[in-house]
């Protein structure tokens, strides 16, 4: 499910922003979430409700915040931003997007920015696959230990084990203990037994 | 050839052709206390018939099926109180109806031969239940009562509906997390049990979005107005 590419547009007008819902949905070349903002502000919510890949941004609603800080706030570095232009703008400013897509461009054009710019890139460099270090840190959550104890037993920092932890949530898709347990025992990360808290179901 | 169908139901629609047309619907009717068997009545004529306040019931269709909808460009108009019936019916169906099916049918979909695992399944399930209960018990005990002191012209010091923030999406998201959990990595025994159960989630999470968007822009927003009125009074 995670082979989507995540994008989010920020545009102040209505029109243009369910315009621009439109072309991609016509575009129908991949699969991508949309999700839609009105300004500024929202973005970080946004951030946090998926890892975004493609930033569509009106530059002018962009204000004080730059867009290294947004890549920051997104939590990651290789996050896409394309200027969505529909007023006449200085060069140097739409120099530091990745992409620009005015609002004259046809469907093709548009289309064929996306490919070439964006998605190609994204889609290869995907992986879902966990490293033995956060094999470790699943098994030590599943017994109940706190991201302190971790990091002692491991020899890491908390900082490290929580970056770790966001890693894997984002990885597999699952971000409660009881989920992580599922998966340690289906792919046994675990010995039977080893969990010996695991609480029963409730009522049994 | 595209074909845009646009505008909403109103009170003298038929209701047998918006419940044939719009489906989902069905479920709206249930929590409101309106039997089948309505015949060739209009949605007026029924909510007259059942004392159901209509503009409360085509305001809910409405929001129910255009998602995107903002309630405040529909116009929207509705009573508080019937809106906290329909909400509190809708908790009960929740919790007394649809999550105990799941669980009944999921206990039947479950692989005999994956005993460690099978146990886990069901602790994440009732643990996320147990969470739903809590969350929706918090709104009968607090934010309810809440609104109807707020309706009688009282209004409590210490307590605003802001502080009722909005927890629903971790509501949403972990039944969303426990479905890819079965589809990805639960070794069935056979399909079709397994199908219905996931059927069944894939409905209720629908089912909980639309509730819990009816109490983000209907319910919310309108006790925000009347605590700004109530507010005023005191000033």
């Amino acid at each position: 499910m995670n082979n989507s590419v995540k994008i989010v547009i920020v545009e102040p007008s209505i029109l243009l922003r369910s315009g621009m819902i439109s072309i991609l949905q016509q575009l129908n070349m991949i699969q991508m979430d949309v999700s839609d903002i009105t300004d500024i502000d929202q973005l970080k919510s946004a951030f946090g409700r998926q890892n975004t890949d493609i930033l569509i941004i009106n530059p002018s609603v962009l204000g004080t915040v730059s867009l290294p800080q947004i890549k920051k706030d997104a939590n990651n570095s290789a996050l896409k931003c394309i200027a969505l232009q529909h007023s006449l703008l200085d060069h140097t400013v739409l120099k530091t997007y990745d992409e620009v897509i005015s609002i004259y461009d046809s469907a093709e054009q548009i289309c064929e920015k996306l490919t070439r710019m964006i998605i190609k890139p994204v889609l290869d460099k995907r992986h879902e696959t966990l490293t033995l270090r956060e094999k470790e840190i699943i098994i030590c959550i599943i017994k109940g230990m706190t991201n302190k104890q971790i990091a002692e037993k491991l020899y890491l920092s908390t900082h490290t084990v929580i970056s770790h932890r966001r890693n894997i949530a984002a990885k597999l898709q699952i971000h409660s203990t009881a989920g992580l347990t599922i998966y340690a025992i289906v792919n046994k990360l675990v010995e039977l037994g080893e969990i010996g808290d695991l609480p029963g179901a409730i009522g049994e | 050839m595209t074909k845009f169908r646009f505008g909403k139901y109103r009170e003298s629609d038929s209701m047998s052709r918006l419940l044939c047309e719009k489906y989902p619907t069905l479920l709206v009717l249930s929590r409101f206390g309106i039997a089948l068997g309505f015949g060739e009545k209009s949605i007026g004529e029924v909510c007259k018939d059942t004392g159901v306040d209509t503009d409360t019931f085509l305001t809910i269709i409405n929001l129910l099926l255009d998602e995107n909808q903002d309630a405040k460009i529909a116009g929207a108009s509705f009573s508080l109180e019937s809106l906290i019936t329909y909400l509190q019916n809708s908790h009960n169906y929740f919790l007394d109806y649809r999550l105990p099916g799941i669980r009944t049918k999921l206990v039947d979909a479950l692989n005999p031969t994956q005993k460690e695992l099978n146990r886990a399944v069901l602790h994440y399930f009732d643990e996320y239940v147990l969470q739903v209960h809590k969350h929706m018990q918090y709104e009968e005990k607090n934010v309810f009562p809440y609104v109807y002191a707020l309706l009688r012209g009282e209004k409590r010091e210490n307590y605003n509906i802001g502080i009722f923030s909005k927890k629903h999406d971790q509501i949403e998201t972990k039944l969303t997390e426990f479905k890819h959990i079965l589809i990805k990595y639960y070794p069935a025994k056979s399909s079709n049990e397994i199908n219905s159960v996931l059927f069944d989630i894939f409905n209720c999470e629908k089912d909980l979005a639309s509730h819990n968007a009816i109490e983000d822009k209907l319910f919310v927003p309108a006790i925000m107005e009347l605590e700004n009125k109530i507010g005023g009074n005191h000033e």
